[in-house]
């Protein structure tokens, strides 16, 4: 199988994705390899038979693994804006649920008590979850929230 | 380019989304691979590696969606379900290559005349 790994390691050398895509692009292409190479066994081939048949009809790992990175690099601009606005949002919502018109604040005891505050902390984590589908871009969301949340009530200077 | 592989090029996006609409059941990369073969008698031979860049750019456009399946100690595979968003593609897509397929046989003087 260490032809396997060779091409597993040439196609992870064309990635500049984080670790956990990587991981995945890389488990589904060796389910493909190992899965291939079994089928091969199967026909009639021996060993290096098989991985030399699967390894022509695979194609280059160098292209293959510069296409896999051209489909997952970036986002597109509506997903970029909705990253980046969306723990804004979540912020102002608060804003307005944590003060009154005249600026008065109802303190963290009293907002924390109250449902909406926690149904705008969940859609701000969850949103992002079911948007992009990995929890790590949701919990950097939901830490730009809490710290734009922590800005709003202590700085008395952003009470409009 | 042999102009089968031009087409091919062309035309992979629909044939993913008719198959996986057709046998309306989660498919793999490999099991699709196998199928298109089958189905066009070897005619269309992928460069299979390429398969999933394309499948991941569908998932990524809303057309299909992805789950992977399988208990730990066995082989996990990732498998593709055609979406609403799929069949509404599709259908437009069939409807375009029909067209498009009539204006060439036209052209070509290879349309069934009565």
């Amino acid at each position: 199988m260490s032809d396997i790994e060779g091409t597993l390691a040439r196609i992870r050398s064309q990635l500049k994705l984080d670790s956990e895509t990587e991981q995945e692009l890389l488990a589904e292409i060796r389910s493909h390899l190992e899965e291939a190479v079994a089928q091969a066994r199967a026909e009639g081939l021996d060993e290096a038979e098989a991985l030399a048949q699967v390894s022509a009809r695979f194609g280059v790992e160098e292209v293959v693994g510069r296409s896999l990175q051209a489909a997952h690099a970036g986002w597109g601009t509506a997903d970029a804006v909705m990253a980046a606005a969306l723990p804004v949002l979540c912020a102002l919502i608060l804003r307005w649920l944590a003060f009154a018109p005249d600026g008065t604040a109802v303190g963290w005891a009293q907002l924390l008590s109250r449902p909406a505050f926690w149904l705008v902390a969940l859609a701000g984590l969850l949103l992002p979850v079911v948007k992009f589908g990995r929890w790590r871009y949701a919990l950097a969301g939901w830490a730009v929230f809490w710290a734009l949340t922590v800005i709003l009530v202590v700085s008395p200077a952003l009470r409009w | 380019m042999p102009i089968q592989e031009q087409m091919r090029k062309g035309t992979t996006t629909v044939i993913l989304l008719n198959l996986l609409a057709e046998v309306d059941r989660p498919m793999y990369g490999y099991e699709i691979i196998q199928e298109l073969e089958a189905r066009s008698q070897g005619a269309f031979r992928f460069r299979e590696g390429l398969i999933y860049p394309r499948l991941h750019e569908m998932e990524q456009d809303g057309l299909l969606r992805s789950e992977w399946q399988g208990e730990e100690g066995e082989r996990r595979r990732k498998f593709y379900t055609i979406t609403a968003e799929g069949r509404r593609r599709l259908a437009e897509e069939l409807q375009d290559w029909r067209s498009f397929a009539r204006t060439v046989n036209r052209l070509l003087g290879a349309e069934s005349k009565p």
